[in-house]
């Protein structure tokens, strides 16, 4: 079954890699070794063996003979793991210390340097041969020497190395395999980044991915910001044919309020009291589809959207104050100038837009926009001096569709809609009694989000 | 008085020339863009109802023209779309209200009304004191050579005090011009609008006499 982890896919073949090269490591290195130590016991044997040769000369038979023999006492003792032979046409001489055996002979040994072999010997023992072919005389005769160690000491020592060995390259696997973790972790990581990008753009469909992703990942976040932008560029094309068909509307209703209005000139008032019902009931259905519509936008504005708070309060009053309701009325504006707010311009402009003309419509002189951030909110708040509500009216003024009145039945305002986009746009409203006697309807949107 | 209707919908087009007809105005109506420019521009008209939503030239670019060709007429536009955003855009254009699609027709003949009595009745046309230059045909106004965007209020305000003469103006009778009565509160309402006024004009234009009134500095 293959694995679905990509994690631990790169770290199982990290893993079986390192292990592989550790393996064949190890091996070059045992074999290194035992070269060294073979070489180090032959040049120790070479020294023996040249006291060897000083005393090496033929007895009268053509027998080979060393005398004095060499001086360790190990090659008196029989079997002791120390041996000597040296072996002419005519004969052989061998230490005491090979009894009644003798080291074997393989021919082709060199005559200008010390040739080392491992042989199985007497005594069940493994032994380290060196040999070499020398003429003792002038006479012309040669003579193979041949001196010989037990190679147990030299296995053992081997032995030891490689249990060594094998604890340092088992500690050298972990390491390096803890550090090719830290590398797939680290390799990994855009991945994680990309994961709470993405995320972030399920719930905020005007996110998109950062760019600054490393090469690999680059191209593939550009091409799901890609696909984001093709997607919301549909959804948009649809909401804009949507809001048009819900504006295009608009006109033949004003056409079908003409109708009514000769439909009651020529005395069919109740056909057009009918007429004048739907009229009023398709008009509220588009208001509400268009809110809608405008509160869904503002949920997935762009985050790079801002809007500047005094800027639109001003070109908001400059409106108001040309209509019949605001032509009297003195607009306070006391906003910082680089105040700005995280969405679009056009959102500001609605929210302020539907408070402050409903201020206008019920203040007496002086409405007033104030802004400012204070624990951890930034603030902007709409006032008037009218007549003001109760604070029990103030939840009912809330709920969508319901409207309030301040003056009387047929003057409300669709705070509602207000509270849909501030919502929309992660703020908060609420209603009071302020500084100027009348309504205050306050707006507050976190820092965090508002910076 | 004449008023040019500018509208493409035959059947809202014609209920406004009936109900404005009706309400004592001669009335012209254009069913396109060219057709208003052209006639706004040739022809003096008291006001003007302009849709915005009009075949081959815009509304708003119709507005513009005239604008810019010195045509101070005042404007009222229908619009379909009832964005924030569009009425600013009208309002910069040059537009004196707005009404929003579909309207009450009584209404509408209510702001007409309103924004005739606005422009109405004005003597010489430049009133210059100090700094100030007030242009009553088109309720504007220049410090030294700046254009500052009065709104009605701020320019009545304006227009009332430069009647004075020099004369300070009581608070008392500020607000009766105003506002048409007078009570305790409105002093505070027009000390908020002289503090609005003044960040559009800076200092030295309107001067505060404490405990008696306003006067326009006359110097220049």
């Amino acid at each position: 079954m293959p694995l679905r982890s990509l994690r631990l896919r790169l770290l199982a073949s990290a893993g079986a890699a390192i292990f592989l090269a550790l393996g064949v490591a190890g091996l070059g290195l045992d074999l290194l070794f035992e070269r060294h130590i073979e070489r180090r016991e032959a040049l120790s044997m070479e020294d023996k063996a040249h006291e060897l040769l000083a005393a090496l000369r033929f007895d009268a038979g053509g027998k080979p003979l060393v005398d004095p023999p060499p001086s360790d006492n190990r090659f008196l003792q029989p079997a002791s793991g120390l041996y000597w032979q040296v072996s002419a046409a005519d004969g052989q001489a061998h230490s005491p210390s090979l009894w009644d055996q003798s080291l074997a002979f393989v021919p082709g040994a060199p005559d200008d340097h010390w040739r080392a072999r491992r042989v199985p010997g007497p005594f069940a023992q493994g032994l380290l041969v060196i040999e070499r072919m020398v003429e003792p005389d002038r006479s012309g005769r040669a003579v193979l020497v041949q001196m010989a160690t037990d190679d147990s000491a030299l296995s053992d020592t081997q032995r030891e190395f490689g249990r060594e060995m094998i604890g340092s390259l088992a500690l050298l696997w972990l390491v390096l395999t803890a550090a090719a973790y830290g590398q797939v972790v680290l390799g990994l990581q855009p991945l994680g980044r990309i994961r709470v990008e993405l995320d972030r753009m399920r719930r905020n469909p005007g996110a998109r991915l950062s760019t600054d992703h490393p090469a690999e990942i680059d191209p593939l976040a550009n091409a799901i910001n890609s696909l984001a932008d093709a997607r919301a560029g549909d959804v948009d094309r649809a909401r804009r044919r949507a809001a048009d068909l819900a504006h295009g509307l608009k006109t033949p209703l004003a056409a079908l309020a003409a109708q009514s209005r000769r439909a009651r000139e020529a005395g069919a008032d109740a056909a057009a009291d009918g007429l004048d019902r739907a009229i009023a009931a398709a008009g509220a259905a588009l208001e509400a589809e268009l809110a809608r519509s405008r509160s869904a936008v503002a949920r997935e504005a762009q985050a790079s959207s801002h809007a500047n708070v005094l800027a639109a309060a001003e070109a908001v009053a400059a409106v108001i104050e040309r209509t019949e309701a605001g032509e009297r009325i003195v607009f306070e504006i006391d906003v910082p100038d680089n105040m700005e707010l995280p969405f679009a311009a056009s959102d500001l402009a609605e929210i302020l837009g539907a408070l402050m003309e409903n201020a206008a419509r019920f203040a007496r002189r002086r409405v007033s926009v104030s802004g400012a951030v204070a624990s951890g909110e930034v603030c902007v708040t709409v006032a008037d001096d009218g007549p003001g509500i109760a604070d029990t009216r103030a939840a009912t003024a809330l709920v969508r569709g319901g409207r309030l009145d301040e003056a009387g039945p047929g003057h409300g305002f669709g705070l509602a809609i207000v509270s849909d986009l501030v919502g929309a746009t992660d703020g908060t409203l609420t209603l009071g009694t302020g500084p100027l006697g009348g309504l205050e309807v306050r707006l507050a949107w976190p820092v965090a989000a508002a910076s | 008085m004449r008023l040019l209707v500018v509208e493409d919908d035959p059947d809202v087009g014609d209920d406004l020339v009936r109900a404005l007809g009706d309400a004592g105005f001669l009335v012209d109506l254009a069913v396109t863009g060219d057709d208003a420019w052209f006639r706004g521009d040739t022809e003096n008209y008291a006001a003007v109802i302009l849709d915005l939503g009009l075949p081959r030239l815009d509304g708003l670019s119709v507005l513009r023209r005239w604008r810019s060709a010195g045509r101070n007429f005042p404007v009222l536009i229908l619009t379909a779309r009832s964005e924030w955003t569009e009425k600013v855009e009208g309002i910069d254009a040059g537009a004196d209200d707005y009404l929003a699609k579909p309207f009450a027709m009584g209404e509408l003949v209510a702001r007409m009304r309103a924004l005739l009595r606005r422009a109405a009745g004005h003597g010489s046309p430049l009133i210059r004191i100090g700094r100030l230059t007030l242009d009553t045909s088109r309720m504007s106004a220049h410090v030294d050579t700046r254009a500052i965007r009065l709104s009605p209020l701020e320019y009545r305000f304006l227009e009332f005090l430069a009647h004075q003469r020099g004369g300070i103006a009581a608070v008392h009778d500020i607000a009766e011009h105003l506002y048409g009565t007078a009570d305790a509160g409105d002093a505070n309402a027009i000390e908020a609008l002289v503090t609005r006024l003044r960040r559009k004009t800076g200092q030295g234009v309107v001067e505060t006499r404490r405990g008696f009134g306003y006067v326009l500095s006359e110097d220049g």
